[in-house]
């Protein structure tokens, strides 16, 4: 059985003492700054990025990885409690968690929505370790042709279905392109776009996009709008238990949002926050009672934090057997990979399976974690939420600063930060999201690579992408998208409309 | 509401000017070689013009509807920066406890619901923790305290 063998491989990785140490380190800080509205996981984990460089590779990973999902489960809790997402997957678990905490059962909805949680990420990691193996076995035949069609369809995913006006988020999208060309050109040795900077020759460093663009115009834009809150809520075990209906009527929605979840987790671009708000809906649409929705239904609950969570962890897969991320976390993800030298991609399957399988089990061991965080110390994170923001934000402030300057040891990396700090307030003052334009940089030089390879392939000829009928297919449905993006976003539609989101993506 | 959006024309009159200057730099200075054997050039200037595309398709339409006025919170976007600035300014001439000092008391100003001693308790609090975490724990190689006269 080699699913089996896998799974022992795995498990003896994520058992070693320091994987399961940075595991439990990044699932309570993913819960932590899941919790505060204002302060996001892109930002965490790019404060955490300089960490990862003395980390070892599969160490770091799983840490990264651990505060992408635990935010999902902490960001419920504000949802709940404050009405307030404390990420933008969670924004639509306020519509029936915070009318259920006004009625007096905060505790049942903030013990439900951890079961739910599991219950979608258990979903989506089972997923995960039965897909990969046939996808990457797929992904053997790709050619560069088909990678920039698939790296094609992924960015034009996520630029249309985030939150805003497609043509704005495919624009951020090429602009985040272009970003990645700065630096030295591998093929011929010429420096880009290096505006005069001998600094900027090997490219803008990710640590100094992500900071800015996540921790510091996030700051900026949060100052004036975060409040915190008084919370005395009762969270002993007997105020979190559900009445026997409220059990009976979550199962079906679970099942559901596990399911549309992991499916929408697969797609590259489709991200947690579509899956929440399209088990919400269908949640809705097929209840014999909607007109219980928004009035504290526990469905309303369990089927988007089971969405979540099931996206969370099925976005893996892309991710890493295809090396293509999927949403700006798993960008971010990949680049810290490649800084050790690790491109994600099916033969990492082969290669380095241990790192893959372990990640894998970590999952299990991060969500077991989670629950024991969310359930039995969930009186610790409410206190956290009554941490006035003026404290925190000179902090986060200085550890961008002095983390941002302890990669190279060099100032000018945190002249970058405060460039695009401020560019990254501009963009989201002119209504642009920040999140594709990272995308678009990660990206951006596998998708040249790749172009300039396929074209070198087929002596030049452009045709070379719709003679392949995977690429063709991949490039069909990427203009299928894009057509749709573009009229919805001329109609002033967005795909997901009116979230109340503080952040993007 | 104003007449005209104006928040999309200006996103899109940077966008437009951008792409342009990153096409022209693109043909002017790299080699671009041909599609089959492709210069430094090539790549960037398709770039650079589909991005001039994209501000395009954002200016166009925004000349012919209403717009919301845009908001600039000017204060908190100053006061982030400066610190930032005097962090940068401050760290490797006079080390790493002036500097974070300088900068958290000018982050403080951003919102003002911290008084001047709260602001220097924090200061000291944060230039304590960060020595010890960066300097002491992960061995960052950063001055605490120096004179560069």
């Amino acid at each position: 059985m080699e699913l089996f063998d896998n799974i022992v491989l795995g498990l003896s990785t994520a058992l070693a003492w320091n994987n399961l140490l940075w595991c439990i380190i990044g699932v309570s800080l993913g819960t932590l700054i899941g919790v505060i509205p204002g302060v996001g996981t892109l930002a965490t984990m790019s404060l955490l990025f300089p960490i990862t460089y003395v980390l070892e590779p599969t160490a770091a990973l799983i840490m990264l990885a651990g505060i992408w999902y635990g935010s999902t489960y902490g960001g419920s809790t504000a949802s709940i409690l404050l009405n307030l997402p404390g990420t933008p997957a969670n924004a639509v678990t306020c519509l029936d968690g915070f009318p259920m905490a006004k009625q007096g059962r905060a505790g049942v909805a903030l013990l439900m929505t951890t079961v739910a949680s599991f219950f979608g990420a258990t979903a989506g990691i089972l997923m995960m370790m039965l897909f990969s193996p046939l996808v990457a076995e797929v992904a053997f035949k790709f050619g560069p042709a088909e990678y920039f069609s698939m790296m094609v369809l992924g960015l034009v995913a996520a630029s249309v279905v985030s939150s805003g006006s497609a043509v704005k988020g495919i624009t951020m999208v090429v602009g985040g392109v272009l970003l990645g060309m700065v630096g030295t050109d591998v093929n011929s040795g010429v420096p880009r776009f290096d505006l005069g900077f001998p600094e900027l020759q090997d490219g803008v460093q990710i640590v100094a996009i992500a900071m800015g663009l996540f921790g510091v115009t996030e700051i900026i834009a949060s100052i004036n709008h975060v409040k915190a809150a008084d919370s005395k809520i009762d969270v002993s075990m007997k105020a979190m238990l559900p009445t026997r209906d409220e059990m009976k009527r979550s199962w079906g929605p679970m099942a559901r949002g596990s399911g549309l979840g992991s499916f929408f987790g697969i797609l590259p671009g489709v991200g947690p926050t579509v899956a929440a708000f399209m088990a919400y809906a269908l949640e809705k649409r097929t209840s014999k009672t909607p007109e219980r929705f928004g009035k504290g239904a526990i469905e309303g609950i369990m089927a988007p934090e089971s969405a979540n969570n099931a996206s969370d962890q099925a976005s893996f897969i892309p991710t890493m057997t295809l090396g293509i991320p999927g949403s700006v976390t798993m960008a971010l993800i990949i680049g810290a990979l490649m800084i050790h030298g690790i491109q994600p991609g099916p033969q990492m399957l082969t290669e380095q399976p241990d790192m893959f399988w372990g990640l894998i089990m970590s999952f299990w061991i991060g969500n077991i974690v989670l629950v024991i965080l969310n359930v039995p110390m969930i009186g610790l994170w409410i206190r956290v939420l009554t941490i006035p923001y003026h404290i925190l934000y000179p902090a986060i402030i200085m550890f961008i600063c002095i983390g941002t300057y302890s990669v190279n040891n060099n100032v000018f990396d945190v002249y970058t930060v405060l460039a695009f700090g401020i560019g990254g307030y501009v963009l989201r003052v002119l209504d642009f999201q920040p999140a594709p334009l990272l995308l678009g940089y990660v990206l951006g030089p596998m998708l040249e690579e790749n172009f300039r390879r396929a074209m070198l392939l087929s002596r030049g000829s452009i045709q070379t992408f719709i003679e392949r009928p995977i690429s063709m297919w991949v490039l069909i449905l990427t203009a299928a998208l894009l057509a749709w993006g573009v009229w919805s976003s001329l109609r002033h539609r967005s795909v997901v409309t009116a979230a109340p989101s503080p952040e993007s993506v | 509401m104003l007449r005209v959006d104006y928040r999309d024309l200006i996103g899109g009159v940077l966008i437009t000017l951008a792409g342009a200057g990153a096409m022209y730099h693109s043909l002017t200075t790299f080699s671009v070689g041909t599609a089959a054997r492709m210069g430094p050039g090539y790549f960037p200037a398709l770039v650079g013009g589909l991005l001039m595309l994209c501000g395009l398709m954002i200016l166009i339409p925004a000349l012919l509807r209403a717009g919301p006025v845009p908001t600039v919170e000017l204060r908190p976007l100053f006061w982030i920066s400066l610190s930032m600035l005097a962090f940068a300014l401050l760290v490797l001439p006079f080390g790493l406890v002036p500097a974070i000092i300088a900068q958290t008391v000018l982050a403080g100003i951003s919102d003002c619901k911290l008084s001047w001693r709260g602001s220097l308790i924090l200061a000291g609090a944060l230039s304590v923790g960060a020595t010890l975490v960066f300097k002491i724990g992960l061995g960052v190689i950063l001055p605490t305290f120096t004179w560069p006269w």
